[in-house]
């Protein structure tokens, strides 16, 4: 099993380092194809690994070799193939497989070709060093990896000022939250001894709770960074920038999910510690609504969708909070099948569109991309949370978790946010796909994707659709690991009640959607109607003015403060001081030198007078010496 | 009146001084030379009458490395001095400024 | 020939640099890359003949030089200097095998040649005098590069350079005859052997007295805040070459007489002073990362960052457990690598546009893509990304510390967040973005004499933070036993607490490679 645990690993790096080899010259098919099958090929190892795991339980763990040993610390690259990392694997090598394919279509005509598969499938092997490594450092190593790939891709066209700047901007944000992170792994090396998974956990039990507090709040921190949790949460929405398949792989279905798996393979720890979980799940209730409310008025359909991710990863971290570990993870996986598969088919739409993001300016696309239309409203069901599809499974059990643990205002909250989910995901496909075809104002000639694009997205699609039957089978798998609470309402007629209410309150909301703007009566909007002057859209579209106090409080008083730093405390005090000593030493020596005036006869005379005050400094000295006692009286008579 | 150390070191100070004014007044090189033999001298005297004070040779000795000293800068001193008047054709000490700083 | 290693490594560039005089024009840049090729050579032999499991000196030397005195010219290596003797090899190497067109440059290759005998003297010298005399030696060769083929503020800045260290170690000298006269009242015999002064407990007014004025002379050459503002002007100024050694070389030797003198000799002294030098540090960290921030020629943000992280390795020597010491021991080196080679990446474009302005690029990923690869991959090791050479020495650095102070650290962890500010900002005012200036648009990417200093460069970034254990375990093995040496020695209960106290198996085995020895 080790050797399917090395192809796994290690076939998207060397996908990577193919293409790489291609980076400076023209684009070429096969630095496309060559990361996709290796891709795949890792894939099928992660699916054997699955079949191993499942039928015989067993994990897989392998120590490759020494990374960092010194002192006391031994870190060494260990990975482990265990329930919960192998679900991770699943998702992501499956999810970037279908992306790969999809990205060899997409990117066709970009002349970045080859370093996008680069950047691609160094990401893939990143990410699943994050989620395989049996430590801390591992994590981290994967951690920081991921941002890096992420860096690279969302800035992908860099002759772009936006999405450098985006893409910037995602790796400092990401670095603030990664300090927080290093300090966790600090705080966990100091008081366990350790960094492995299995011996630092083991300790944690005998450890105080303010310590433990400290240290779930530290890897939090870290998490927060890379699943975009308020107040850090700005980058996610600009890292749009990047392709549309990097949107779909990165910031929809792996990346950004670390956080979450974070919180989950750090079970242990959070169980000790549930006012930490109480928090997380709070935060997350919170961030599920405020990003839900921006996507309701976003003109954008990549903004929206990643709204809807952070929205969604709220989801994922009150189910993480409150210990219902494996509701968590499951929602990250049938989330990452359905969200991927709507990019994609936003990615679809785009480059019908030339790249035009705005749905008031699409409608009626239905016609020409009946398949895409199809699979993302499927998506958006699936999103939407309605039976069977996955949805429905993973997410609503999530508000029925926080129904149970009796924490009834994340309850509502979640409530009503699946209400705005659903409104806001059929906003747009119902903008972009139904009523008039206004993209003809603009003179688009929009067209259907490649078949092979298509068929690419088909086993996210039927994973989306089918994801939630598979549930007790991972239910089964996962709680070898994690801790097994099933979340059933004590009544039977509750359950029913809930379940329908919530299933009909989001019907409406989606029929409300379709009402709204699928109509022929949308326009697309200039400014003037009485909705775009209200306070709350304005609110709404700037982002709760976040973005903006950001720039104007914390970038812009940064560069001024540098600038304050380099040109008036650096230059002007720290170096001036420097001179200045310098000057006087200078100076002294320019105004002496007029002594020097080259006349012997005045050297002779200056000469005389160093001796005359020579001889009487040593007759002064020698004097107070003799009658160094009598001194000593007068002085102590003065009070010296 | 038997003459002791102490007029031996009274004459030394006042061929000292005499010394000191020639060195700081004299505006001619040769001069200047006279002024510093007067000076080491002075030291000599009191070298050699303070040595045969305390019955020790060690001054006595010191006086001839002086000597010894004196001749060989006023050799040098005068080579060079010999070497200026042929250049500058003076010896003025006012006229030697090449050292100002 | 082993036993004499050190002192071929030492004299054999000297001597090179002598018969150079008579060497032809033409023929003196192959030259200078054959003797300092067997120079890295002889460099990695010494590696392959040292024993890492030995934690303390080898292949000492003794001659006496003033035997009254106790002045006398021992030599040694422990995994504490060995990877810097050979960084400064490899780095004289590539330096001239990648030195571009400059006038005379057989005077540079000299001047070359013979700071590598000093840098090579400094990081082997076991006697106070002999390392203060190689140390203050390695100024004139860099005094001569700055001031002889540096830009336009070339002679302020050379004295200034000159002039602010050599203040500084005037200092330390007085310190070192103080230690040497303090050895002599304790023991009746004048030495200046530091092995010698190792085993001597000195009282803590006297500690911190001497601390200090050590720290003067290490604090201005790292250089540290406030003492570092002769830095930015000696690599404005400087060739690229001279910014090249300065950073990755130069530089180590005050944190490496930090490790050597400071913390051995004054144990409690460094514990009393921890906190005020952690301040400091982190003060380096975030002020000068700020500053570089806000720089506009791209030489400049180099050379600032080169503070901010030195501010790191001081940070992580003033752990004071073997993490940290080892952490900012290998960030040395890694420094060493990652800074030299962004000097050399700027040096590239400096030849090209004889401008260093990054307003003037822009957009270069376009033209250069070979370029802007090497320079994204040492920028990222810059930033300390895992699994380049840098995040080994700065997690250690940081983690070290961390069990000193918990708030210090974190304040100090600023630096992986400020750093990524700087270096991407500069990176994206230089690469990305349209090509806009019509100067740029038919700039050639790296040639090969360039890449000859860059790829091995960059494979070292890679390879040694994938895998740095070669490295670090003869480093961890000296460093331990300096950690049990300091424990050992220090008397104030604060030390002791401060100081971990090792296994007692591990023992104390500098003061086992006794003098006798080296005979």
């Amino acid at each position: 099993m080790e050797l399917y645990l090395y192809i796994a690993l290690f076939s998207p790096l060397v996908g990577s380092m193919f293409a790489a080899l291609y980076g400076a010259k023209p684009r070429t098919k096969i630095a496309g194809v060559v990361p996709s099958a290796l891709l795949i090929t890792s894939l099928i190892a992660s699916t054997i690994l699955l079949a191993h795991i499942l039928s015989t339980g067993e994990i897989v763990h392998v120590e490759m070799m020494t990374w960092m040993a010194t002192g006391n610390l031994y870190i060494p690259f260990g990975f482990i193939v265990d329930q919960v990392s192998v679900t991770m694997m699943m998702v992501v090598t499956l999810v970037s497989s279908v992306v790969h394919v999809y990205a060899i279509g997409y990117m066709d005509h970009d002349k970045g070709f080859n370093r996008f598969f680069s950047w691609l499938s160094a990401f893939v092997f990143s990410m699943l060093i994050l989620v395989m490594s049996d430590n801390f450092a591992g994590l981290f190593i994967g951690w920081e990896g991921v941002g890096l790939c992420s860096w690279g891709l969302i800035g992908f066209w860099y002759h772009k000022e936006s999405a450098t700047w985006a893409a910037n901007e995602a790796f400092i944000m990401n670095r603030i939250a990664d300090l927080g992170m290093l300090i966790g792994i600090f705080l966990v090396y100091w008081n366990t001894g350790t960094l492995q998974y299995e011996g630092a956990f083991a300790a944690m039990q005998n450890l105080d709770t303010e310590i433990l507090t400290w240290m779930g709040i530290f890897l939090f921190i870290g998490a927060m960074g890379k699943s975009a949790q308020f107040p850090l949460h700005t980058w996610l929405a600009d890292a749009m920038e990047g392709p549309t398949p990097v949107s779909a792989l990165i910031h929809a279905a792996t990346m950004v999910t670390a956080g979450v798996y974070l919180v989950v393979r750090s079970n242990e720890l959070y169980a000790l510690i549930p006012d930490v979980g109480v928090f997380i799940a709070s935060l997350g209730a919170f961030v599920a609504m405020f990003a839900a409310s921006m996507a309701l008025v976003n003109r954008d359909i990549k903004r929206v969708i990643a709204y809807s991710t952070l929205s969604q990863l709220g989801y994922m971290f009150v189910a993480a909070g409150l210990g219902a570990y494996w509701v968590a993870l499951f929602h990250l996986m049938a989330h990452a099948f359905f969200k991927a598969l709507l990019f994609l088919g936003a990615g679809n739409v785009m480059h019908a569109m030339d790249s035009e993001l705005d749905p008031f300016k699409m409608g009626g696309l239905g016609k020409t991309m009946k398949a895409s239309m199809v699979m993302m409203t499927l998506a958006s069901v699936a999103l939407a949370g309605i039976f069977p599809l996955a949805g429905f499974f993973s997410k609503d059990i999530i508000i029925e978790a926080a129904f149970v643990e009796h924490h009834f205002i994340i309850y509502t909250v979640l409530l009503l946010t699946a209400g705005l989910t659903a409104f806001y995901s059929f906003r747009i496909i119902a903008l972009i796909f139904h009523g008039e075809e206004r993209y003809k104002l603009f003179g688009f000639h929009p067209h259907e994707a490649y078949k092979f694009m298509l068929v690419a997205m088909s086993p996210l699609l039927i994973l989306a659709v089918i994801a939630g039957s598979l549930k007790m089978t991972y239910f089964e798998m996962v709680t070898a690991v994690l801790p097994a609470t099933e979340y059933h309402l004590h009544s039977v007629t509750t359950y029913w009640i809930m379940t329908i209410g919530t299933q009909i309150f989001v019907i409406l909301a989606i029929l409300y959607a379709y009402k709204k703007y699928a109509n022929s009566s949308i326009k697309v909007p200039d400014g003037t109607s009485k909705m775009e002057k209200s306070f709350v859209y304005k609110l709404l579209i700037n982002q709760y003015y976040i973005p903006y106090s950001y720039e104007q409080y914390l970038i812009r008083p940064y560069r001024e403060l540098s600038t304050i730093f380099w040109k008036q405390i650096d230059m002007k005090i720290v170096d001036a001081s420097v001179d200045g000593i310098a000057g006087i030493i200078y100076g002294t020596g320019e105004k002496t030198r007029a002594m020097q005036s080259g006349n012997l006869s005045t050297m002779l005379k200056w000469m005389v007078l160093g001796l005359v005050i020579l001889l009487s400094l040593a007759v002064v000295f020698g004097l107070a010496a003799r009658h160094f006692d009598e001194i000593k009286v007068i002085l102590s008579g003065l009070g010296v | 009146m038997e003459i002791g150390l102490n007029h031996y070191l009274v004459l030394s100070t006042i061929l000292f001084s005499i010394g000191l004014v020639g060195v700081m007044r004299r505006k001619n090189l040769l001069l200047l030379f006279f002024a510093t033999e007067i000076l080491l001298n002075s030291v000599n005297i009191a070298f050699a009458a303070i040595s045969h004070y305390y019955g020790d040779l060690t001054g006595q000795m010191f006086a001839f490395f002086v000597i010894a000293i004196a001749a060989s800068e006023v050799a040098v001193g005068l080579g060079l001095l010999i070497v200026w008047h042929k250049r500058h054709n003076n010896i003025d000490l006012d006229s030697m400024s090449t050292m100002k700083g | 020939m082993l036993d004499h290693i050190l002192s071929i490594l030492i004299f054999f560039p000297a001597l090179a640099a002598v018969l150079g005089f008579m060497i032809d024009k033409n023929s003196i840049r192959a030259y200078g890359v054959s003797v300092a090729a067997i120079e890295f050579v002889l460099s990695l032999f010494l590696w392959f003949s040292f024993d890492s499991s030995i934690s303390g000196m080898q292949f000492m030397e003794q001659i006496p030089l003033i035997p009254s005195f106790g002045i006398n010219y021992i030599l040694g290596v422990d995994g504490i200097s060995l990877f810097i003797v050979i960084l400064a090899a490899f780095f004289t190497m590539i330096g001239i095998a990648s030195l571009t067109d400059t006038k005379n440059v057989k005077n540079m290759i000299i001047t070359l040649l013979f700071l590598q005998m000093t840098m090579a003297g400094v990081f082997v010298a076991l006697d106070a005098i002999v390392f203060y005399i190689f140390w203050e030696l390695s100024l004139v060769p860099m005094l001569y590069i700055i001031g002889a083929w540096g830009g336009p503020l070339r002679i302020y800045a050379s004295v200034k350079f000159f002039l602010y260290t050599f203040a500084g170690s005037l200092v330390m000298l007085v310190g070192m005859l103080f230690m040497a006269y303090f050895y002599y009242q304790a023991t009746g015999q004048w030495s200046f052997a530091i092995l010698d002064w190792y085993r001597l407990i000195l009282p803590e007014t006297f500690q911190l007295w001497l601390f200090v004025a050590f720290f003067i002379g290490f604090a201005i050459k790292v250089p540290m805040f406030p003492f570092h503002t002769w830095l930015p002007y000696a690599h404005g100024q400087a060739p690229t070459i001279g910014s090249v050694i300065l950073a990755a070389i130069l530089l180590k030797m005050g944190t490496y007489a930090f490790i050597r003198f400071s913390l051995p000799l004054f144990p409690d002294a460094s514990v009393y002073f921890m906190f005020p030098i952690a301040i400091i540090s982190i003060i380096m960290i975030v002020y000068t990362a700020m500053i570089a921030y806000a720089q506009e020629d791209v030489k400049q943000v180099v050379a600032y960052s080169s503070v901010s992280h030195m501010g790191v390795i001081i940070l992580g020597t003033f752990a004071l457990n073997v993490e940290g010491i080892t952490g900012s021991i290998f960030l040395m080196i890694a420094h060493g690598v990652v800074s030299g080679a962004l000097f050399l990446l700027v040096g590239v474009i400096y030849e090209r546009r004889h401008t260093k302005m990054m307003s003037e690029f822009g957009g270069l990923a376009h033209v250069m893509p070979r370029y802007a690869t090497i320079f994204g991959l040492m920028l990222m090791a810059s930033v300390g990304m895992p699994l380049t050479i840098n995040f080994v020495g700065e997690f250690l650095s940081l983690l070290g510390f961390y069990q000193q102070s918990h708030i210090l650290t974190l304040l100090a962890g600023i630096a992986i967040v400020v750093g990524a500010i700087y270096m991407l900002a500069a990176y994206k005012k230089m690469f990305f973005g349209e090509l806009t200036n019509e100067k740029n648009k038919n700039l050639p990417d790296v040639s090969k004499r360039e890449l000859v200093a860059l790829i091995p460069l960059s494979i070292l970034t890679i390879v040694l933070g994938i895998y740095p254990t070669p490295i670090l375990k003869p480093i961890n093995n000296s460093v331990e036993s300096i950690v049990q040496l300091m424990h050992d020695k220090s008397i104030t209960e604060e030390a002791k607490t401060r100081i971990p106290n090792l296994a007692a198996s591990k023992g104390i085995e500098i003061t086992r490679t006794s003098m006798k020895e080296a005979h």
